[in-house]
C-alpha cells in the first residue's frame, strides 16, 4: 500500500511527523496541492472494494433541444396559458383545515428531481409553477442545462412568489419545500417558502379516500376525480435518469417528457384543488 | 450442588467475615497462592488537589455547582477551563471516575448562558450520551440556568428531532450518528452550526485503529461544514490513559492541541495482582484455566461483602462466568439476583435497567465484556477481576480503573489464560509496572477508508478546485467517484449526482455493514433478542451455535444471512459450542523485499479467504469436547497487506528430515511471531493475523488436534504434496482489515527484530517441548494419557524434533546474517 500511494504522489502518514498536522493553522505553509492522479494499483484496489456498480456512459445524442428561452446560461424557461377549468373566486380551503383563500393568491408547485435518496446530495432540476392569470391556467417551468444554474433557477422562483402566496401541492411539505429549503442553504440565498400558507393536498385525499382507491397517488386522483388519462407519461421514477442522461451529452428526449409531466401534474394539482374544494358541501 | 466445581469450601477459609477492603483480601489471596502470584504491587492513592471555583464562572452556574455539593474543583477541572476560556484546543488525560465530564462542561454551559453558543458532545456509545444528559440535565435543574441538553441518536423520535435542532443548546450523540444522520442533512442543523462553538469528543481512546480513522475522517467531515458555514469549533477531547493522548488527540482532530494530564481527585490505594492459574500438566504446560481461577476468586470477594466486576474477553464467556456465579448465588429464585451479566448485544433497555440495579447497590457481582470499560456510571466498586488480558496496558488500567473509592484500597487481580500474549505478559511484571501504556493510532489516510470520507463529504458539500481533504489534495480520488457516475464535474466543482445517500453504505465500527438480530421463536413467539456484529456472526450465529443471553441458553436454528437474522429457540443444552475458522492467503503483489538469513521476507499485497467450516461442543464445567458440527457459511474474503517470510525448498531439505518437520516448525514460528508482533506494533490482536501456507494460495497449514501441521487443500480438506510438487512454506503477518490499516509496513521495518525476539521468547520459555505461551498448544486436553506417554518417550528421544525445536530451527534460518 505504501509504494502504491508512493506511485500516487502521496506521503504516508506514518512517515509524516504529527507536528504537521498543525498546518491547518498555516495555510501560507500547505503542502501545494498536486492532483497527481491515482496509480493504476490503487485504483484496482479501490474498484474492487467499490460500493456501487459503475453506470455506462449514455450515448452522445444530437437531440438536444431543451425547449424554451435561455434566461441565464444553463437556464431554460418556459411559459404556457391553458384554459383549465373555472375556479372559483374563493377557494374555501377548510378541507384542509385552512382559511378561504382568493384564487389569485394560489401557486401551484412541484419539482423534479435528481432522486428520493434526500439529505444534502439531492436536488431539483426543474420547478414547476402554475398559477391562475385572467381566468387562465398559466404553467411556467424553469430547466437547468447545468449545476452552475441552479443559484438563477432559485433566484427566479423567488421571484414569483410573495408574502401573501399561498402554495398548492402534492406531498410538498414534506418533499418539495424541505427540498427546496436545503437548496436555497447551500446557495446561501434567503428561503422563500419559509412562513407561506401551504395547501398540501396528499393529506385531504387520503383522508378521504384512503382504502378506497389502489393507492393516494397524484395519477389517481386525477383519473378518479378528474377523468383525467395521461399519454405516453413519463414514470416519475424515470425522471432522474432522463436530466442525467441530457447533463452527460445524451438525447434530450425523455427530457421534454418530464416537462409535460410536471405540466400535467400542476393542471391536476388545480383540478384537485378545485375538486376538493366544491365536494366539501 | 453436586455439579459445582472444585474445592470451593477450601476458600471459604479465606472469606473475610467482615466486609472487606482491597488490602486485606489482597494479603490473603498473596498468602495463600503465592505460587500463582507472579507480581503484585500497590498503587498509592492520592491526597486530592484543589482550586476555587473560576472567578470568571457565570454566577448562576457557580450557585448550580454549589447546590450539587461542588464547593470547589479538582486543579484539573481548573486548569481545563482556563485552557479552554483561553481559545485552546484542549485533551484532558485523567483516570476513570476523576470528575472529567466537569471538565467540558463548566465552559460550554458557561458559553450557552453568556453567548447562546451551541456545543455537540460526542460519545462512542449511547448509554454514555445518556448518562451525561442526566447529569446535565440534573445540574442544569439545580441551578435553572435555562441550557437545554438533549441525546440525539437512533432512538430519538422522529416529531423531537426538529426541536431539538432548532432548540438544543447541546446536543450529545455519536460519532455514527454525526456521520450518518447529522452531516448529510446538515442544511436541516444550520442554525446549530452557525452557533456552534465546542465539539466535545470523549473517551477518544477509543477511536484507534479503523474505527478510529473512520472517526478522524468524520471530524474532517465536521469541520468542512463548519467551514461552511463560517465557524471554527473549539474541541474538547477527553482519554483515558494511554501512551500518546496529546498525539492521538491531534491525530484525530488534526490540529495543535494543551494537553491536561495531571489529576486531582483523590483516590485510595489500588492493590494489583498478577494471578497464573497454577500448572496442572508440566510436560505440555497445561495450566488451569483463567475461568475457574476468576470463578474462584470472585466467589471469594462477593463472599467478603465486596462488590465485584468481572470483566471477560467474550460475550460467550460473559455467559458462562455469570451462570457459574449464578448457580452459587442466585439459586434461589424468590430473591432479587445478586449476579448480573452486561454486555453489548443486549437491547438497551435491559442494560439501563443493569446500570440501574448496579448504581443502587443491590447488585453484588456484575461480569460484563468491554462494554462496561468506558465511563458508564455503575457506582462505586471494590474489586475488579480480568479473566484474561484485555489486549493491551492501557485496557488493563481502564480497566481496573473501574475499583476504587475515595477512603478504601480496591483490589484489581488480572488472571491469565492460556492465550500465549497472556503468558508472555504475566510473567513480565514490568510491562504493567514501569512501561508506558501503548500508543493508540489512527490511519485516517487508508485509500478505502479515505475513499469513502470523500464520497461522504462530496454528497455533503460540492468540492471546488483542488480542496484538500485532510492532508491530502481531492482531486484524484473525486475523479474515481466521477468513473463510478457519483459525481459531475462542471467547471472547478464536483456535484454529487447519484441518486443514493452514500452515508448509509458506510459503517465506521465494521467493515461490512449490518447487524444481524437475533430473533426467540420458542413457542411460537417472534421476540428480537439481541443484535450481533457483522464480523461476529461466522463465529457466532452458524446454525446450531449455542447463543447465550444472561446465560440463558439459545440455539440458532436459522440463519437469514440476507435478512441479517438468525432464529433461536430455547434449549436446555449441557454444553456451549466454540467455532472452528481458518485462512488460506495468496499473494498478489510484493512491494518490498529482503534477504533474511537464507530466505526472504517480503512486504506486499495479499488475498485473504477466511472460512468456518464447523464448530465444537464443550460441556460446560468438565469443558471436554464432546462433538463437532458443519457449518455452511459463505468465506469472508478480503485484500489486505501482509508481510511474511520464506525459505527456498533446497535450505529446507538439508535442515529437516522431512516436509513434517518444516511444517511444523513454520507453524510454531508463525505463532511465536504473532505474539511478538502484537506487541510490537501494539495491535488489537484480533486486527493483525497469522498463517502459514504455501505463497501462491495451492495449500495452507492448520494446525491439527495434536499440535502438528496438517497440509490442506485450496478447498480445505486434508491434502498431501506429492514428493515433487514445489514446497515453499511461507509464514504470513497480515492486517485483519480490507487495504490494509498501516501494520503491515512497520512489521516489515522492525523484520530482524521480531525473528530475534522471537527466538528469544522461545528459549526462554520454561516448557521443555513447546507450549501455549510459546509455539502454541502442543497436545490438546483430549489425549487419553497413553498417548501422553507415547509423546513422551517420543520425544525424549528425538529431542530436536519437538515444535519448540523445529520452530526454533525455522527461526533460525531466516536469522540475518
Amino acid at each position: 500500500m505504501r509504494k502504491l500511494r508512493e506511485e500516487a504522489g502521496h506521503t504516508t502518514v506514518a512517515s509524516r511527523p504529527v507536528v504537521q498536522l498543525a498546518q491547518h493553522d498555516a495555510p501560507s505553509k500547505k503542502i501545494t496541492p498536486t492532483a497527481t492522479p491515482l496509480s493504476p494499483e490503487l485504483r484496482r484496489l479501490l474498484k474492487r472494494h467499490a460500493h456501487l456498480k459503475r453506470e455506462p456512459a449514455p450515448p452522445v445524442s444530437t437531440d438536444r433541444d431543451v425547449p424554451g428561452i435561455e434566461l441565464s446560461p444553463g437556464l431554460r424557461y418556459t411559459e404556457t396559458c391553458v384554459d383549465w377549468l373555472r375556479p372559483p373566486t374563493i377557494i374555501d380551503a377548510g378541507f384542509a383545515r385552512m382559511a378561504s383563500v382568493h384564487h389569485d393568491r394560489l401557486l401551484h408547485f412541484d419539482t423534479e428531481t435528481t432522486g428520493l435518496a434526500g439529505g444534502t446530495g439531492t436536488r431539483a432540476f426543474m420547478i414547476g409553477a402554475a398559477d391562475w392569470i385572467d381566468g387562465r391556467f398559466r404553467i411556467r417551468q424553469l430547466t437547468i442545462t447545468r449545476m452552475a444554474a441552479e443559484t438563477a433557477m432559485l433566484r427566479t422562483f423567488a421571484g414569483w412568489i410573495s408574502d401573501d402566496t399561498t402554495l398548492v401541492s402534492y406531498n410538498g411539505k414534506c418533499y418539495d419545500t424541505p427540498l427546496l429549503t436545503t437548496r436555497y442553504r447551500l446557495a446561501r440565498l434567503p428561503n422563500p417558502l419559509a412562513g407561506l400558507a401551504h395547501i398540501d393536498l396528499l393529506h385531504p385525499v387520503r383522508r378521504h379516500w384512503k382504502g378506497q382507491w389502489e393507492n393516494c397517488r397524484l395519477a389517481t386522483a386525477e383519473r378518479q376525480l378528474l377523468g383525467v388519462v395521461r399519454e405516453d407519461d413519463l414514470p416519475g421514477a424515470e425522471a432522474p435518469a432522463a436530466w442525467l442522461t441530457y447533463l452527460r451529452g445524451g438525447s434530450a428526449r425523455n427530457l421534454r417528457r418530464v416537462a409535460a409531466h410536471n405540466a400535467q401534474d400542476l393542471k391536476s394539482l388545480a383540478g384537485v384543488l378545485v375538486h376538493m374544494a366544491r365536494v366539501q358541501h | 450442588m453436586n455439579a459445582l466445581p472444585d474445592r470451593y469450601d477450601r476458600t471459604d477459609e479465606l472469606v473475610l467475615r467482615e466486609p472487606g477492603d482491597g488490602r486485606t483480601l489482597a494479603q490473603r489471596l498473596s498468602r495463600r497462592y503465592a505460587s500463582r502470584i507472579t507480581g503484585a504491587f500497590v498503587v498509592p492513592g492520592r491526597e486530592g488537589s484543589f482550586a476555587p471555583l473560576p472567578e470568571d464562572l457565570p454566577t448562576a452556574l457557580a450557585k448550580a455547582l454549589k447546590l450539587r455539593g461542588i464547593e470547589q474543583l479538582y486543579s484539573h477541572q481548573a486548569e481545563a477551563w482556563k485552557a479552554t476560556r483561553s481559545g485552546a484546543h484542549v485533551a484532558i488525560v485523567t483516570p476513570t471516575a476523576s470528575g472529567k465530564s466537569l471538565c467540558y462542561t463548566l465552559p460550554v454551559i458557561a458559553a450557552a448562558m453568556q453567548s447562546n453558543a451551541k456545543a455537540l458532545y460526542l460519545f462512542p456509545t449511547k448509554a454514555l450520551a445518556q448518562d451525561q444528559v442526566a447529569e446535565l440535565l440534573e445540574l442544569n435543574n439545580a441551578g435553572e440556568l435555562g441550557v437545554k441538553a438533549f441525546t440525539f441518536d437512533g432512538d430519538t423520535p422522529g416529531d423531537a428531532r426538529q426541536a431539538i435542532r432548532l432548540h438544543g443548546d447541546i446536543v450529545v450523540s455519536n460519532p455514527d450518528m454525526l456521520h450518518q444522520a447529522i452531516l448529510p442533512h446538515h442544511t436541516k442543523w444550520a442554525q446549530f452550526f452557525e452557533n456552534l462553538r465546542y465539539v466535545v469528543i470523549d473517551e477518544v481512546h477509543t477511536y484507534r485503529g479503523v474505527f478510529g480513522s473512520h472517526v478522524a475522517n468524520v471530524i474532517r467531515r465536521l469541520k468542512r461544514i463548519c467551514a461552511f458555514y463560517g465557524v471554527t469549533p473549539q474541541f474538547i477531547l477527553c482519554s483515558a490513559t494511554i501512551g500518546n493522548p496529546q498525539e492521538h488527540a491531534e491525530a484525530l482532530i488534526e490540529d495543535a492541541v494543551t494537553a491536561i494530564s495531571e489529576s486531582g481527585a483523590p483516590t485510595g490505594d489500588k492493590h494489583v495482582l498478577l494471578w497464573n492459574p497454577p500448572v496442572v500438566n508440566p510436560d505440555l504446560g497445561l495450566r488451569a484455566s483463567a475461568r475457574s481461577q476468576s470463578n474462584r476468586i470472585a466467589r471469594l470477594a462477593i463472599k467478603s461483602g465486596m462488590k465485584t466486576l468481572v470483566f471477560a474477553q467474550s460475550r460467550s464467556m460473559v455467559e458462562v462466568l455469570t451462570k457459574y456465579l449464578k448457580d452459587v448465588f442466585d439459586h434461589d429464585p424468590r430473591k432479587p439476583p445478586r449476579i448480573r451479566a452486561y454486555r453489548g448485544g443486549y437491547l438497551p433497555k435491559e442494560r439501563r435497567e443493569a446500570e440501574r440495579a448496579m448504581r443502587a447497590g443491590s447488585i453484588d457481582g456484575i461480569v460484563s465484556t468491554s462494554a462496561l470499560e468506558l465511563g458508564v456510571d455503575i457506582g462505586s466498586l471494590d474489586v475488579v477481576i480480568l479473566n484474561g488480558y484485555p489486549g493491551s496496558v492501557a485496557a488493563t488500567w481502564q480497566r481496573f480503573g473501574r475499583a476504587g473509592r475515595r477512603q478504601q484500597a480496591a483490589l484489581g487481580v488480572l488472571v491469565a489464560s492460556s492465550d500465549p500474549l497472556d503468558q508472555y505478559l504475566i510473567r513480565h511484571p514490568e510491562f504493567f509496572q514501569g512501561a508506558p501504556p501503548e500508543h493508540a493510532r489512527i490511519h485516517p489516510d487508508q485509500p478505502l477508508i479515505l475513499l469513502d470520507h470523500i464520497r461522504c463529504a462530496a454528497f455533503e458539500l460540492p468540492f471546488v478546485g483542488d480542496e484538500m481533504f485532510g492532508t491530502e489534495v481531492a482531486t484524484p480520488w473525486l475523479e474515481v467517484l466521477g468513473e463510478d457516475g457519483l459525481l459531475h464535474r462542471e467547471g472547478d466543482r464536483w456535484e454529487w449526482i447519484a441518486d443514493s445517500y452514500p452515508a448509509i453504505a458506510v459503517s465506521l465500527r465494521s467493515v461490512a455493514d449490518g447487524n444481524f438480530v437475533v430473533v426467540d421463536r420458542t413457542n411460537g413467539r417472534q421476540t428480537i433478542i439481541a443484535e450481533v456484529d457483522f464480523s461476529a456472526v461466522p463465529v457466532t450465529l452458524y446454525e446450531g451455535a449455542i447463543h447465550m443471553i444472561q446465560s440463558t441458553p439459545y440455539q440458532v436454528e436459522r440463519l437469514d444471512w440476507e435478512g441479517r437474522k438468525a432464529y433461536v429457540t430455547r434449549t436446555q443444552a449441557d454444553y456451549y459450542t466454540d467455532a472452528i475458522d481458518y485462512t488460506k492467503l495468496k499473494v498478489l503483489d510484493c512491494f518490498d523485499s529482503s534477504h533474511a538469513g537464507c530466505g526472504r521476507a517480503n512486504h506486499g499485497e495479499v488475498h485473504v479467504v477466511r472460512r468456518v467450516p464447523g464448530y465444537k461442543k464443550i460441556r460446560f464445567y468438565s469443558h471436554e469436547n464432546i462433538g463437532y458440527g458443519p457449518v455452511n457459511l459463505p468465506d469472508q474474503e478480503l485484500h489486505t497487506t501482509a508481510v511474511w517470510w520464506q525459505l527456498e525448498q533446497q535450505v529446507l531439505a538439508s535442515a529437516f528430515e522431512d516436509r513434517q518437520q518444516a511444517l511444523d516448525g513454520f507453524l510454531g514460528a508463525a505463532y511465536t511471531l504473532h505474539i511478538v508482533a502484537t506487541v510490537a506494533v501494539m495491535a488489537e490482536a484480533r486486527d493483525l493475523q497469522k498463517s502459514v501456507g504455501s505463497g501462491d494460495g495451492a495449500w495452507f497449514v492448520s494446525a491439527d488436534i495434536s499440535g502438528r501441521g496438517r497440509l490442506r487443500g485450496g478447498d480445505g480438506q486434508p491434502t498431501t504434496l506429492t514428493p515433487d510438487a514445489p514446497f515453499t512454506p511461507t509464514v504470513y503477518l497480515y492486517d485483519a482489515f480490507p487495504g490494509g490499516i498501516g501494520q503491515s509496513e512497520p512489521l516489515f521495518h522492525r523484520r530482524e527484530d521480531l525473528i530475534a525476539q522471537s527466538i528469544t521468547l522461545i528459549e526462554r520459555c520454561d516448557c521443555r517441548a513447546g507450549c501455549p505461551a510459546c509455539v502454541g498448544p502442543v497436545l490438546a486436553t483430549e489425549e487419553s494419557a497413553a498417548d501422553r506417554r507415547a509423546l513422551r518417550i517420543a520425544a525424549h528421544e528425538r529431542d530436536n524434533a519437538t515444535p519448540k525445536a523445529l520452530a526454533l530451527r525455522v527461526l533460525a534460518l531466516l536469522v540475518a546474517l
